[in-house]
């Protein structure tokens, strides 16, 4: 019986002790692999990079950003509609359903169009690079880059990086704007608020600086989806099993960390004074 | 039949002392292997006698924990990033599974390391990928995807494309691996050409006896990471070495399935040897 708790008893210290080595490991693993990025990104760019490169990195913004278009604009009229809808059930309370109006600008401006294109994209993207990644692995594809003395990073990551930093931050634009005309959508059929009025008010409400933190986040949840959804591809291990154990990683890994994220980032400027109300 | 029985002209490809272990369990012991220039050496050995894993070595997609490994008389194992890169562009790998990029078709796919690692013409580089793809017998299917193509015909497209930098030395992994007896005959007879027409070094790993005995200069024989004989196929086939003779005459290791006593006899057949 002590036996068995004593075998009990080290198993699970020894589980803490490996999935917190393995966090520290693939911590590392990622700061590496996106400074590596980083230097390669240079090599995509039209002009001063290599042409065929930007080819890839325009096929990248196709299946990151473009093809995610009528997903992200139908999540965020949905959610600007609900946030509208729930607004003004206790605003009007108060008699004050013109704020439904900064509700809907402010909520998606700052946190709502960022956030919700991030876990769109993380959940379609993250899965696939990490597919495209694990098979390439299983099917040596990236032995075979290695040996031709050709850099896996440049070849596949940082194309899918440019890609995404290029196209996440404009679908959170396109978030933005969805988000702000299902609001209006809202007002006008229920208290048939005049688009023009409507305008003025969104045009008041929005700030400049605001615009920007939405950027800034989704520039780093696009630099999480892709480094993470990589990193787990690249944990494949041979077997064509893992590649699929290494998709479902891709996507819980990077939801979770879009979110953390999210919320760092939130605290971040909020400390720093920069999102104080206007 | 020597350990490291020298070929006909220098060696290319030197194995010196080559260890890997996997945790506690060694995969490579000391192995010792010259690949000399012009000759066809068939690295033979069964599933798990670690000869993928010394593949990976002499590409330098590993390091050895102990040994050194020189191509052209550089060592792979400690020499700068640039001078590997330097060393792979003279090396052409048709791996296992053909490997071929599925975005790209298979003309861009021989294409592919002549328009990242040379400078020369549009039109140059289609004519040369017509030539590689004439040597393999694809040109018919030069606008197809890799998805679009048979067992053979993607092995051959991998070929094409390990040859597209007019290496000196090719290596096989498996190429006739899954491939049905004619299809892999025909792959033989490639390779055998190739060596013939522009005097490549080849190296080819294999478990696959017939075509070992079809297109080998020498072979060399892997069995549970130790090197065990290296020789000419007359050597091999006049062996008596018992384990030589099993793999020869297609015994099973049925032994192995009651305990240890096939890695006792082994090992009393390591000192032995």
């Amino acid at each position: 019986m002590s036996t068995v708790d004593r075998a009990f008893g080290f198993t699970s210290l020894h589980r803490v002790g490996v999935s917190v080595i393995r966090w520290a490991e693939d911590i590392g693993a990622l700061t590496l692999q996106l400074w590596a990025a980083i230097w390669k990104i240079p090599r995509v760019l039209p002009v001063i990079g290599k042409r065929r490169r930007w080819t890839d990195a325009v096929r990248q913004m196709l299946a990151i950003g473009v093809s995610a278009l009528p997903m992200v604009s139908i999540m965020s009229l949905c959610l600007g509609f609900v946030v509208a809808l729930e607004g003004a059930a206790e605003l009007r309370r108060f008699g004050g359903l013109q704020y439904v109006v900064d509700l809907v600008v402010i909520g998606f401006t700052r946190e709502l169009a960022a956030l919700i294109t991030g876990i769109a994209v993380s959940g379609r993207s993250a899965s696939a690079i990490a597919a495209e990644v694990g098979t390439m692995l299983v099917t040596e594809e990236m032995d075979t880059l290695r040996v031709m003395g050709l850099n896996p990073i440049e070849f596949t990551l940082a194309p899918k990086f440019l890609g995404a930093l290029i196209t996440i931050p404009c679908l959170a634009i396109l978030s933005t704007l969805c988000g702000i005309f299902s609001g209006y959508f809202f007002l006008a059929f229920s208290i048939d608020m005049n688009f023009l009025v409507y305008s003025r008010e969104v045009l008041e409400s929005i700030q400049l600086r605001d615009v920007w933190l939405t950027l800034i986040k989704s520039v780093v949840f696009a630099t999480i989806i892709v480094q993470v959804g990589y990193l787990a591809g690249l944990r494949a291990s041979g077997e064509p099993e893992s590649v699929g154990r290494a998709t479902t990683a891709a996507v819980v890994r990077s939801t979770f960390l879009v979110i953390v994220a999210d919320l760092a980032a939130t605290s971040f400027f909020y400390l720093m004074g920069w999102s104080a109300a206007g | 039949m020597t350990h490291s029985g020298a070929g006909a002209g220098e060696p290319v490809i030197v194995v010196r002392g080559v260890s890997v272990s996997f945790g506690s369990k060694a995969v490579l012991n000391t192995i010792n292997l010259d690949v000399c220039r012009g000759e066809i050496l068939v690295l033979l050995g069964g599933s798990g006698s670690g000869k993928t894993t010394l593949l990976k070595q002499i590409l330098g997609l590993m390091k050895p924990d102990r040994g050194s490994i020189y191509i052209n008389g550089v060592d792979i194992t400690c020499c700068t990033s640039a001078e590997l890169i330097a060393v792979r562009r003279r090396l052409g790998v048709a791996f296992q599974s053909a490997a071929l990029f599925n975005s790209l078709s298979v003309e861009e796919n021989v294409a592919m390391p002549l328009h990242e690692l040379t400078e020369l013409a549009d039109s140059t580089i289609s004519l040369m990928v017509w030539i590689k793809l004439k040597a393999v017998g694809l040109t018919d299917a030069a606008r197809l995807y890799p998805r679009e193509l048979s067992g053979g015909m993607r092995k051959r497209a991998a070929i094409a494309r390990a040859i597209a930098m007019d290496p000196e030395i090719l290596v096989f992994d498996e190429p006739s691996a899954g491939l049905d007896p004619i299809v892999a005959a025909g792959l033989d007879e490639l390779i055998v050409f190739l060596k013939r027409t522009l005097g490549m070094t080849i190296l080819v790993v294999t478990h696959a006896l017939e075509s070992a005995f079809r297109i080998a200069d020498r072979i060399a024989m892997l069995d549970h990471g130790h090197l065990i004989a290296v020789g000419t196929k007359d050597e091999f086939q006049a062996s008596t070495l018992p384990h030589i003779r099993q793999f020869l005459e297609r015994k099973s290791d049925f032994r192995a399935a009651e305990g240890n006593f096939a890695s006792a006899y082994l090992q009393e057949f390591m000192h032995e040897h």
